[in-house]
C-alpha cells in the first residue's frame, strides 16, 4: 500500500515537468489532427470554410491522376532509398567500428553532413552538379569523359541526384544507430567462436548479423517512414521537375492547399498519407512482435 | 517529499510565467520606436528582399521624415510565405493596416472581400489617378472601384552586352542592335552572334525551367494576338480560353531557341551571372536585374524592350500594388495614414525606379529625376502595351500549372500540342 502510494507520488512529480509539453503537443499536434479531419469534409480555402461537400475529396483524390503520380513518386524515392540506406549504413558502421587509427576520423566524416541543414546539403548539390561549371562535370570532362550530362533535368539523373544526396545527408545518423548495436554484442560471443575455430566471415554472419536484426528493423522503420515524408530536399534541388517528374506528395499537398487555394483537399490527401504510414508501421510492428515470439 | 513537490510545482510557475513572457512580447516590437504624441502608426507588410526591399526602406525612412502625422512601420515578410500569411492573416483580423500585393494575386483578395475599396479615401487624400499610366492602372480597377495604388510595373526585358555585340557587328552607330524584326531576324542576330564570338561566349543566356521561359512565351503569345489563357469578368468562375493555334506557334518558337537553334543552352543554373561576368551577349529577364546588372563593375550593357517579333508590340509584365486590407473595426485614421503613404511612394516614385521598375505614374516617367536616372528610360515605354495575366481567383494555380507543364516542352520531354491538352484539362480542372 505504502509503495503504491509512493510511486504515485513519484508521478505526480512527474507532472508539472511533463505538461508544458503535454499542453504544446496537445495545442500544436492533436488538435490539428482532428481539425485536419474536419477540414478534409469541407471545401476550404486559406480564409474560411465553405461548405460541407462529405467525402467528395476523397472520390475525387482517387481518380486524380497528379495524386497518383506524386504518390508513385514518394514511394520510388523509398524503394530506392530504403535498402541502399541499410546496406550503407551497414558497411559504414562496420569501417568505423574497425579498431584502426582512423577510427575517430570514419565516425566523424560519414556523420557530419547528418548536422547541416537540408537547405546547405541542397545547394552544396546544386553547386557541384550544374551542367557547363558545376564540379562534377567539370571533373569528367578532365578525365576526358566528352559528355554534358544534366544532373538535375533529366528525367532519371534527377532521380540518382535525389537518392544519392539523401544516402550522403542522412547515412550518418543510421550508421551511429548500427555502430551502437554493434557495440552492443558482447565480446565473449566472438571469443568463444574463435576458440571453436569460426572464420571472419563466420563470425559476421553469424554472430555480427543476427545481432543487429533489432536495430536493424528500427532503422528500417525510421527509414520509410522518413522517406514518405520526403519533400525539402527534392523542393530545392529539382523543384519537382522536370515537368512534375520528381515532384513527391508532401510537394503536391502544398502546391493544392497553399497556391491553388484548396485546403480541404490537401488535407484530404495528408490523411492519405498519414493512412499509408499508418498501415506500415502497424505491419512492421506486427511482424516484430511475432519475431518476438 | 513535499519539499520536492513544492519544488517541482515552483518550476512548473516559473515555466508558465517565461511561456505568457514572450508571449507578450510580439505586440511590444511595434511599439519600440518612441513615437510621438499624436502620431497614428501604420504597419506596413512588404515582400520585397535583396535591393528592392532597400530602396523600400528608403521611401519608408523618407515619408516618416517628411511628416509627423503618421508613422509607418515596414514588416519585410518571407516572399515564400508571403500570400499565405497576407490571406490567412486579413482573414483573421490580425494582418497589417498596408500591405503590398502583385497585380495578379489582386482578384484573389478582391473576391475574397480582403481588401478595401479606396476610391473615396484617395480622393480625400487627393490622389490623381489621371497620373497614372492606364495600363498599369487598369489592372487595379474593379468595376470602376480602385482596389490598390499600382506602384510600379515590371516587364521582362532584353539585356545586352555592349562590347560582345559589338564585337560580332551587330551594334550600329547609335548603340542600337542590328535586328530585323520578325522570327527569322531574332533566330539570325542570335546565330551570328554565336558565329563571331568566341566558343566559351554565350550568344542567349536564359533560364530553361519556371518564371522566365513562361514569361518569353507569355509575350510571344500576346505579339501574336493572344490575350487570355481564360476569359475575364467574372473572377470566380472563368472559362478557358487560350487561342490554341499562337499558343502553340509561340511555344514551338521558344522551343526552337534551345533545341533546332542551340542559341540557348539547356539547364543554366544561375543565367543571370552568366551575363552578369560577360560570359553571354544577350539574356532576357525582369527589369529588377538593372538595380543588380548597373552595379557590377566593368559591365557595359543596354537594356531594351522584348525585341517585336510577331507584329505585335507586348511583353510580360507584373505590377507591385499597395493595397489597404479590410477589417471590421478599421481605424479610419490608420487607413488615411496608409493612403497618404500610397500616394507619397508613387509620387516618389523615381526613388523606386532606383530598383529597376518602371513607375506607375506617367507624370513620374516624364520627370527630370528619371530622366536622369541611367538605363530606365531605355525600356520605360513598355509599361503601354505590357500585357498582364488573367484576372481571376486561380492565377497563382494557373501559373504552376503552365510553367510546369511548358518546362517538360522546354525539356524535350513531350511534343508542344500534347502539353497544351493537358494544360487545358488541367486548367479546367482547377477552375470547374
Amino acid at each position: 500500500m505504502n509503495s503504491k502510494k509512493k510511486a504515485w507520488m513519484q508521478d505526480l512529480r512527474a507532472l508539472p515537468f511533463l505538461l508544458p509539453f503535454f499542453i504544446a503537443y496537445l495545442i500544436f499536434t492533436i488538435f490539428p489532427i482532428f481539425k485536419g479531419l474536419e477540414m478534409s469534409l469541407y471545401e476550404w480555402n486559406l480564409v474560411r470554410k465553405l461548405e460541407f461537400v462529405g467525402l467528395e475529396n476523397y472520390t475525387e483524390m482517387f481518380q486524380d491522376e497528379f495524386f497518383w503520380d506524386s504518390l508513385w513518386n514518394t514511394t520510388l524515392f523509398v524503394i530506392l532509398t530504403t535498402p541502399t540506406m541499410v546496406a550503407l549504413a551497414l558497411v559504414l558502421a562496420l569501417l568505423a567500428n574497425l579498431n584502426t587509427k582512423l577510427q575517430t576520423f570514419f565516425r566523424g566524416s560519414f556523420f557530419l553532413p547528418s548536422i547541416l541543414s537540408v537547405a546547405v546539403i541542397s545547394f552544396l548539390a546544386i553547386f557541384m552538379l550544374q551542367p557547363y561549371n558545376g564540379l562534377v562535370n567539370t571533373v569528367l570532362q578532365l578525365v576526358g569523359i566528352n559528355a554534358e550530362p544534366f544532373w538535375m533535368a533529366d528525367k532519371t539523373l534527377a532521380w540518382v541526384t535525389i537518392v544519392v544526396v539523401t544516402l550522403w545527408w542522412t547515412v550518418g545518423f543510421n550508421m551511429v544507430l548500427f555502430l551502437a548495436g554493434l557495440q552492443d554484442i558482447p565480446e565473449s560471443l566472438y571469443e568463444a567462436s574463435e576458440i571453436d575455430g569460426a572464420t571472419r566471415w563466420e563470425q559476421f554472419r553469424y554472430i555480427t548479423l543476427p545481432q543487429l536484426i533489432p536495430i536493424g528493423r528500427v532503422i528500417l522503420l525510421l527509414q520509410i517512414l522518413a522517406s514518405y515524408k520526403v519533400f525539402a530536399q527534392i523542393l530545392l534541388i529539382t523543384g519537382g521537375g522536370p515537368g512534375g517528374a520528381t515532384r513527391p506528395l508532401i510537394q503536391y499537398i502544398y502546391e493544392v492547399g497553399f497556391t491553388k487555394n484548396n485546403l480541404g483537399y490537401a488535407a484530404t490527401m495528408s490523411y492519405a498519407l498519414f493512412f499509408i504510414l499508418l498501415v506500415l508501421s502497424i505491419i512492421q510492428l506486427r511482424s516484430q512482435r511475432s519475431e518476438g515470439k | 517529499m513535499k519539499k520536492s513537490l513544492f519544488l517541482s510545482l515552483l518550476s512548473l510557475l516559473l515555466v508558465l510565467a517565461a511561456c505568457s513572457g514572450s508571449g507578450g512580447s510580439d505586440e511590444e516590437v511595434a511599439s519600440d520606436v518612441d513615437l510621438p504624441e499624436g502620431t497614428t502608426e501604420v504597419t506596413m507588410w512588404n515582400l520585397f528582399g535583396g535591393g528592392d526591399a532597400e530602396f523600400m526602406q528608403e521611401i519608408v525612412d523618407d515619408f516618416n521624415e517628411s511628416q509627423d502625422d503618421y508613422y509607418i512601420n515596414n514588416v519585410m515578410q518571407e516572399f515564400d510565405e508571403y500570400y499565405t500569411k497576407l490571406l490567412t492573416s486579413i482573414g483573421s483580423g490580425q494582418g497589417p493596416d498596408l500591405a503590398i500585393s502583385h497585380s495578379h494575386v489582386l482578384p484573389e483578395l478582391v473576391n475574397q472581400g480582403l481588401v478595401v475599396d479606396m476610391t473615396d479615401i484617395a480622393s480625400e487624400v487627393g490622389v490623381n489617378w489621371d497620373e497614372f499610366n492606364q495600363n498599369i492602372l487598369d489592372a487595379t480597377v474593379y468595376d470602376d472601384q480602385h482596389f490598390a495604388i499600382p506602384i510600379d510595373t515590371h516587364a521582362q526585358i532584353m539585356y545586352v552586352n555592349n562590347e560582345l555585340v559589338d564585337e560580332a557587328g551587330l551594334m550600329n552607330d547609335d548603340g542600337t542592335i542590328q535586328m530585323e524584326e520578325s522570327p527569322e531576324g531574332y533566330i539570325e542576330f542570335f546565330k551570328t552572334l554565336d558565329e563571331n564570338l568566341p566558343d566559351e561566349i554565350i550568344p542567349f543566356t536564359f533560364s530553361s525551367t519556371g518564371g522566365d521561359p513562361y514569361w518569353l512565351w507569355w509575350g510571344m503569345y500576346s505579339q501574336l494576338g493572344g490575350e487570355h489563357i481564360l476569359t475575364e469578368g467574372d473572377l470566380e468562375n472563368p472559362t478557358y480560353d487560350i487561342d490554341l493555334d499562337k499558343a502553340i506557334k509561340a511555344a514551338e518558337f521558344v522551343k526552337s531557341l534551345y533545341h533546332e537553334h542551340e542559341i540557348v543552352p539547356l539547364n543554366i543554373q544561375d543565367f543571370v551571372s552568366e551575363f552578369q561576368s560577360g560570359n553571354a551577349a544577350t539574356t532576357t529577364t525582369g527589369v529588377w536585374t538593372t538595380g543588380l546588372l548597373e552595379t557590377t563593375e566593368d559591365l557595359d550593357f543596354t537594356p531594351m524592350p522584348i525585341p517585336n517579333v510577331f507584329g505585335e508590340k507586348a511583353a510580360w509584365a507584373s505590377s507591385h500594388t499597395l493595397v489597404l486590407p479590410y477589417y471590421d473595426d478599421a481605424d479610419a485614421e490608420v487607413q488615411k495614414g496608409a493612403v497618404e503613404f500610397m500616394k507619397f511612394a508613387t509620387d516618389n516614385g523615381a526613388m523606386w525606379a532606383e530598383a529597376g521598375h518602371i513607375p506607375a505614374k506617367d507624370s513620374v516617367v516624364e520627370s527630370e529625376e528619371f530622366q536622369e536616372l541611367p538605363y530606365r528610360s531605355e525600356y520605360a515605354q513598355v509599361a503601354d502595351y505590357v500585357n498582364f495575366v488573367d484576372r481571376n481567383v486561380y492565377a497563382r494555380g494557373i501559373e504552376e500549372i503552365i510553367t510546369r507543364n511548358l518546362d517538360s516542352i522546354w525539356a524535350g520531354e513531350v511534343e508542344v500540342e500534347e502539353a497544351f491538352s493537358s494544360i487545358e484539362s488541367e486548367i479546367t480542372d482547377l477552375i470547374e
